[in-house]
């Protein structure tokens, strides 16, 4: 890297913290507004409350349609994983002009706007069933998904030694046998990666949901909408809001660490406690393969 | 293991085989019989087809024509999960999430051989390695040379009849590698598989090898036991890659009696007793470095030509040298460091006579691959 002069590292600073403040200062905001004893989000603060919390959570309206987000995310998450193993593993056997075709196909609900998808995906509803159903958004999540899940995954599987296949079909393994003892345990953070990525995609969502969703059974991200515009139950919101802040940050922890244990599990890297090699050969252990993903 | 000596088995023959990449052929109709139980290496530069020749007994290449016969059985359709034919990787390709049982282990549990004998293959295998102290590490823990061990084991523990083996040394360092390559050919004698082994480094082929292909372009340019390849190379390709060799270009006249005379230019001529001397017109004519005799200067008599060191590399065991001949050549010797004074003899400018003695010079054929008469003679 360049030195950097002494003003340009000023600059650098600023411009770092500027950044920091734009990204986190709504958060804190909104977790300081979450115990302010006041039905108004405005200044002067009006002292501390625990109220809107047990408020949103004897809300049971909210707390369902929390739950149904949590449903609707998971099972998004586990099929756009799975689809998204697949068609990495098609990927990985395509070479020159088909693949970029392909990636390009199957990267597209990166590029179109959600609300476009949810209105092909609302016509393509009723033309099956009458009725909007809350499968259609599992299905619509999982496709918005999905590009994230390959992004995650196929680099992944291009770092893996595509020598260990031919050793295990060489061994006498059938290709589901390799998939299933080598491809997928190998794959496993990749995987947990993929389900958090696509979890938090679909937990989130807006436009396909809203239009998706049956009217009686809204997601959470809709419920929060209406709500919002409703003066009373702002604080409750609100709450609600601080509460998911403090669930991602617990994920994300929790997802580096696992991710982190899966690693050393997998390949053992962890020489320190395993003691020096030994043999006549010692030496330093090479790994044999790049573990570290862009995961 | 060694009750796996089975005679007659893990003969592999090559019949014209082919395999194209696009416009390329790869491999270039083939004809090749490698006999069971031995250590045969397939000897060649890098992009000569030896590993595709390699990946095709195998199975994980398809031949565009020509067949690989086992046993005399045809292999085609044969996919690689169903030959009894076992491949080390050059990456050795350990499944880095298994421990080095469970990665010997493989094989043998989708065999669904029972849990017991399992146990029992496994530690038999990893013993013949000397691996068994290490059985529970990931082979992230391991060393080069005990990864190298790991990928043995887990092919030996199949028992196939034909060990493939794709330059599995290629990554290790100078002292380790010739340490192995010991250990590589004792176990090949114990167990008595075939062994077909792939590298690019002669020096390893020659150490270890019953039997050597020398393979360029596709194509067989000499199969030979390593003393034959070496002391009678069929072609310049052959004895340019088994070796330096000092490659001269010569005018012959045909034999007289058991030797020929050849014309270098600037009207020197040597005697040559060796090779093809019945050849006329223009040849090569080969002499290895160490071969070749350097007399103080002024010497006179047959086979002797003035010439002056250009260069001198001090090698430890021995100082090589470059000498500008008066024909034109340019040629290198090989001078034993087995005197007090032999590395401080030579130094650049020094002028000498060059003694290349008649029995060490052979006339070569002009590499075309004529192999298979070449490999018939020199069986």
């Amino acid at each position: 890297m360049r030195p950097v002069s002494r003003f340009g590292s000023l600059g650098l600073g600023i411009y770092f913290w500027a950044f920091v403040v734009f990204l986190f200062v709504p958060l804190v905001v909104l977790v300081i507004f979450s115990v302010n004893n006041s039905t108004i989000p405005a200044l002067p603060l009006s002292g501390f409350t625990t109220r809107w919390f047990h408020l949103a959570f004897g809300n049971g309206e909210l707390t369902t349609a929390l739950v149904r987000s949590v449903v609707i995310a998971l099972v998004a998450g586990l099929l756009a994983t799975a689809l998204g193993i697949m068609a990495s593993l098609g990927l990985l056997a395509m070479r020159g002009r088909a693949l970029a075709l392909a990636l390009a196909v199957l990267l597209l609900p990166l590029v179109v706007p959600y609300i476009c998808l949810a209105v092909g995906l609302l016509i393509l509803v009723q033309e099956v069933s009458a009725q909007p159903t809350l499968v259609a958004v599992v299905l619509g999540h999982s496709v918005i998904a999905l590009p994230f899940a390959i992004l995650v995954i196929l680099p992944r599987l291009r770092s893996l030694d595509p020598a260990m296949n031919e050793a295990a079909l060489d061994l006498g393994a059938s290709s589901f046998a390799t998939l299933r003892y080598i491809t997928l345990p190998l794959l496993a953070p990749a995987l947990v990666s993929s389900m958090i990525i696509c979890f938090v995609t679909s937990f989130d969502e807006f436009a396909i949901a809203s239009f998706l969703a049956p009217s009686g059974q809204p997601t959470y991200p809709i419920f929060l909408y209406t709500s919002a515009r409703t003066p009373a139950l702002l604080p409750e919101v609100i709450a609600i809001g601080a509460i998911i802040i403090a669930g991602s940050l617990l994920l994300v922890v929790l997802a580096e660490g696992g991710r982190r244990w899966a690693e050393r599990r997998l390949v053992g890297a962890d020489v320190s406690h395993a003691g020096e090699p030994t043999g006549p050969d010692a030496e330093v252990p090479e790994p044999v393969l790049a573990t570290t993903g862009p995961n | 293991m060694t009750d796996r000596q089975q005679q007659g088995k893990g003969q592999v023959s090559l019949v014209s085989l082919t395999k194209h990449f696009g416009p390329i052929a790869a491999v270039d109709a083939i004809d090749l019989d490698i006999p069971s139980g031995g250590f045969f290496s397939l000897l060649g530069p890098s992009g000569c087809g030896k590993t595709t020749t390699l990946r095709l007994i195998a199975g994980f290449e398809q031949p565009t024509s020509g067949q690989v016969l086992l046993d005399g059985r045809d292999m085609a359709g044969t996919p690689p999960s169903k030959r009894p034919v076992n491949t080390v990787f050059q990456s050795y390709a350990l499944f880095p999430h298994l421990r080095v049982f469970d990665n010997v282990a493989f094989g043998l549990r989708r065999a669904h051989v029972p849990r017991d004998e399992v146990r029992r293959r496994v530690g038999e295998a990893l013993e013949l390695v000397q691996l068994s102290d290490l059985a529970a590490r990931k082979p992230g823990q391991l060393s080069g040379g005990q990864q190298q061990r790991v990928a043995l084991a887990r092919a030996l523990v199949l028992r196939p009849e034909v060990l493939l083996l794709d330059e599995p040394l290629g990554a290790l360092d100078a002292k380790l590698r010739r340490q192995l390559q010991v250990e590589l050919k004792q176990l090949q004698t114990r167990v008595g598989i075939t062994f077909v082994y792939v590298t690019h480094d002669q020096e390893e082929a020659l150490t270890m090898s019953d039997r050597i292909a020398v393979i360029n372009r596709g194509r067989i340019e000499q199969a030979a036991s390593p003393r034959d390849l070496y002391e009678e190379p069929a072609n310049a390709f052959v004895a340019d890659f088994l070796g330096v060799s000092n490659l001269m270009d010569a005018s012959a006249n045909g034999p007289s009696g058991d030797a020929a005379q050849v014309r270098l230019a600037n009207g020197f001529s040597v005697e040559v007793r060796r090779g093809e001397i019945s050849r006329r017109g223009e040849v090569k004519v080969v002499i290895r470095p160490e071969r070749v005799m350097l007399e103080p200067a002024g010497g006179t008599g047959p086979n002797r030509i003035p010439g002056m060191v250009t260069n001198v590399v001090y090698l430890g065991s021995g100082i090589q040298l470059a000498v500008h001949l008066a024909s034109g050549h340019t040629v290198t010797a090989l001078v034993p460091n087995n005197d007090d004074d032999t590395a401080s003899a030579w130094s650049s400018g020094l002028a000498v006579t060059c003694y290349l003695p008649a029995n060490a010079l052979r006339v070569l054929g002009d590499g075309v691959a004529t192999n298979q008469q070449h490999s018939g003679a020199a069986t």
